[in-house]
């Protein structure tokens, strides 16, 4: 039987100079799961996954994927990144582009045609596969950004900020296709400060902060463990009134008896209240 | 290897779509070439030698015409019909090297044989062409003696100038002992021609021709010393300049790789540094090949630039290409983003084309800066090139130029790859 773990960081540490980027960070990624890595600018995400894909030695621990060492050609072969910082030739044409990464990977031929075609198609660039990538919005860059990420058909994908300064439009499209990637069974890890994004795509979320895991769980045991009580939120005899209660309900109705309610709303708790809780700012501070 | 060939396809695909790029790589150091190759010819690589001259004949006479129509048929001259005013006026404004003004009597004088005064040609002259003004009157003299000849090989012109000779004598007002030595000779003279057949004259005879002086020109192979024209001075230097533009432009290329992020994909793919870096200098080999390939077709073409030896030639290309590619190597390590690359880049290649006599050539330059072009990989590639063209360079003498060439391209490249940040 397979081992579950595709990917797992082991006391894994990462300095530079007097700062300590990542700190004694552990944690498993299974296969077919989306990660979310949360945390705000400067937590030490970026870092973490340069350290994942090889690209940095850690001063300390281990980083595994799929069994082997990231720093491997073969084992970086099994994966895919769609950095923060775009990554692609602007003088050249979304195809020449994906053609020319698709030969570091040694693809040729028809099967390189036939991978070029679908990454793209996958993204919905197809129709502008021949427009040099300089005439592109920023949406569409990021996208071809992840299909260049796909070309090589990667078991596991790491995304690095991939909604950063694309419209609503374009962010949509690239969540439909990390759900996409999900249901053909990758494994995906996904850094992110927007929770919004956290909340609907990650199977499981990790928070980071100062480079060390605040947190690690289900976005629902995250809400449970670390969101505190809904909060229930009244406006009656012209004031508003705020009660935590883990029975909102109820507590609407004893109040409904007391005073004549003008409005209410309820909100459950968020990441960005896990956050906060956790560490005492806000995941934009 | 298809992973190297596809990094240097890559790498090529862009240098050709920057126009800009293209143009600096290619079309400049080719109009380096020529420009500064026409300047040192002087006469625009080539064309007419003879020399412009303003031509005012005052005395309209059927001699003055004669001599006018003389040098106007000369092929040492470019004749240009003028008046006085207007000739001087050529010269003084520099359109003409010479204002010839054929004075009153000339034609009369020119009939005159052995007394008299003798046809006179004003030369006015630019008197910083002082070389050109004694040519110019050597030509003269060379017209005048051809006349001279050819009235001699025809004996009925010679007796009726004979003839009118004497009658100027009897009625000149020389001495008597003077004017009888004078009429003697003169009639012997007519005797002379009065017994030459006439037939073995103005048949063309050659036998009967009196030339004053028979020169017989024959071109000699001399060793050659020299370069045969400028622009095997200037195509080298055109082809150092192409060499270090590309080189330039691939260690900028280098850099901004890093700083766009792509170099990051680079990484990630499974392809070794090894892999990468000789991606990047096949690309830049292959470009400044390409160049200097470009040049050496149109210097053979169309500028006389034609090698002594093309396996030296090919030698000299291959080396100044590593060379190059190390210090592109070099100057990419350097620079950690592309405005520093370019800076320390240009800070590095404009010395060593000065001092290498990639601007200048070394002969015109003082000596101490000729030797301290020594430590230039462009003076040495500039030396392996005109070994190869010109120079008459045996293997053994282009090792020494091609040896420090590659040596060179190793100690940078070596050096430029370990102070390479790749992240």
């Amino acid at each position: 039987m397979p081992d579950a773990t595709f990917f797992s960081l082991r006391q894994v540490t990462k300095r530079y100079g007097a700062l300590t980027a990542v700190d004694g960070l552990t944690l498993q990624v299974e296969r077919g799961e989306i990660f979310g890595l949360l945390g705000p600018n400067g937590a030490g995400k970026t870092t973490l996954i340069h350290c994942a894909i090889g690209l940095l030695e850690p001063d300390g621990g281990q980083v595994l994927v799929a069994g082997g060492n990231p720093r491997e050609p073969q084992v970086r072969a099994r994966m895919g990144i769609a950095p923060q910082v775009l990554s692609l030739y602007e003088l050249l044409s979304a195809e020449e582009n994906l053609a020319f990464f698709g030969k570091l990977y040694g693809m040729e031929g028809a099967r390189l045609k036939q991978r070029v075609t679908a990454s793209l198609e996958f993204v919905g660039l197809e129709s502008r596969r021949r427009d040099p990538v300089k005439n592109y919005s920023g949406g569409m860059m990021r996208r071809l950004n992840l299909a260049a990420a796909l070309l090589h058909d990667p078991e596991i994908l790491l995304l690095d900020e991939p909604t950063v300064g694309v419209d609503p439009q374009s962010r949509n499209s690239i969540f439909d296709n990390i759900l996409a990637l999900k249901r053909e069974g990758r494994t995906v890890i996904y850094t992110t400060h927007y929770m919004e994004e956290a909340e609907r795509l990650c199977d499981r979320v990790g928070i980071v902060d100062h480079g060390r895991l605040l947190a690690l769980d289900t976005v629902e045991g995250l809400l449970r463990s670390q969101g505190g009580l809904p909060r229930l939120v009244v406006e009656t005899g012209g004031k508003e009134v705020e009660v935590f209660s883990a029975d909102p309900l109820s507590e609407l109705n004893r109040m409904a008896e007391a005073a004549p309610i003008d409005r209410f709303r309820l909100e459950q708790p968020t990441l960005e209240q896990v956050f906060l809780n956790l560490t005492g700012r806000t995941l934009r501070d | 290897m298809s992973a190297i060939l596809a990094l240097a396809v890559k790498d090529l695909r862009l240098l050709i779509r920057v126009k800009s790029g293209l143009f600096f790589a290619f079309a400049w150091p080719l109009v380096i070439a020529i420009l500064f190759g026409t300047v040192f010819s002087g006469s625009g690589g080539g064309g007419s030698h003879a020399l412009a001259v303003a031509l005012a004949d005052e005395d309209q006479s059927a001699g003055s015409k004669e001599f006018a129509a003389l040098v106007a048929k000369s092929p040492d001259f470019q004749v240009r019909p003028a008046n006085r005013a207007e000739a001087i006026g050529l010269v003084r404004k520099r359109q003409q090297a010479a204002a010839l003004i054929l004075t009153k009597g000339f034609g009369e004088a020119s009939q005159q044989m052995f007394h008299g005064t003798p046809p006179k040609v004003e030369v006015w002259i630019d008197p910083s062409r002082q070389s050109e003004g004694a040519m110019i009157q050597g030509l003269l003299f060379k017209l005048t003696m051809e006349g001279v000849q050819k009235k001699m090989s025809d004996p009925g012109a010679m007796r009726a100038g004979i003839r009118k000779s004497l009658e100027d004598v009897d009625r000149s007002t020389a001495p008597p002992d003077q004017r009888a030595s004078l009429s003697r000779f003169l009639r012997s003279l007519d005797t002379t021609f009065g017994n030459m057949p006439a037939a073995s004259t103005a048949g063309g005879g050659r036998g009967a021709r009196w030339e004053p002086l028979s020169i017989e020109q024959h071109d000699v192979a001399i060793q050659r010393e020299g370069p045969r024209n400028a622009f095997e001075i200037t195509f080298p230097q055109g082809m150092l300049w192409g060499v270090m533009g590309c080189a330039m432009a691939f260690a900028v290329g280098f850099v901004s790789e890093r700083t766009h992020g792509t170099l990051f994909r680079l990484q990630m793919a499974p392809i070794g540094r090894f892999q990468l870096l000789a991606g990047k200098a096949l690309a830049c080999t292959v470009a400044c090949l390409t160049i200097e390939a470009t040049l050496v077709t149109v210097g053979r073409l169309g500028f006389h630039v034609v090698p002594h030896s093309w396996p030296l030639l090919a030698l000299a290309g291959v080396s100044t290409v590593a060379a190059f590619v190390g210090v592109m190597m070099l100057i990419a390590g350097l620079g950690k983003t592309e405005q520093a690359a370019a800076g320390v880049g240009w800070a590095v290649m404009m010395p060593l084309a000065l001092f290498g006599g990639g601007m200048m050539p070394l002969a015109f330059m003082p000596r101490w800066t000729a030797q301290a072009g020594a430590i230039s990989p462009v003076r040495w590639g500039i030396l392996a090139f005109e070994g190869a063209l010109w120079r008459g360079f045996s293997f053994q003498e282009m090792l020494l130029p091609c040896a420090i060439l590659l040596a060179t391209g190793a100690v940078c490249f070596a050096i430029g790859t370990r102070t390479l940040r790749l992240t």
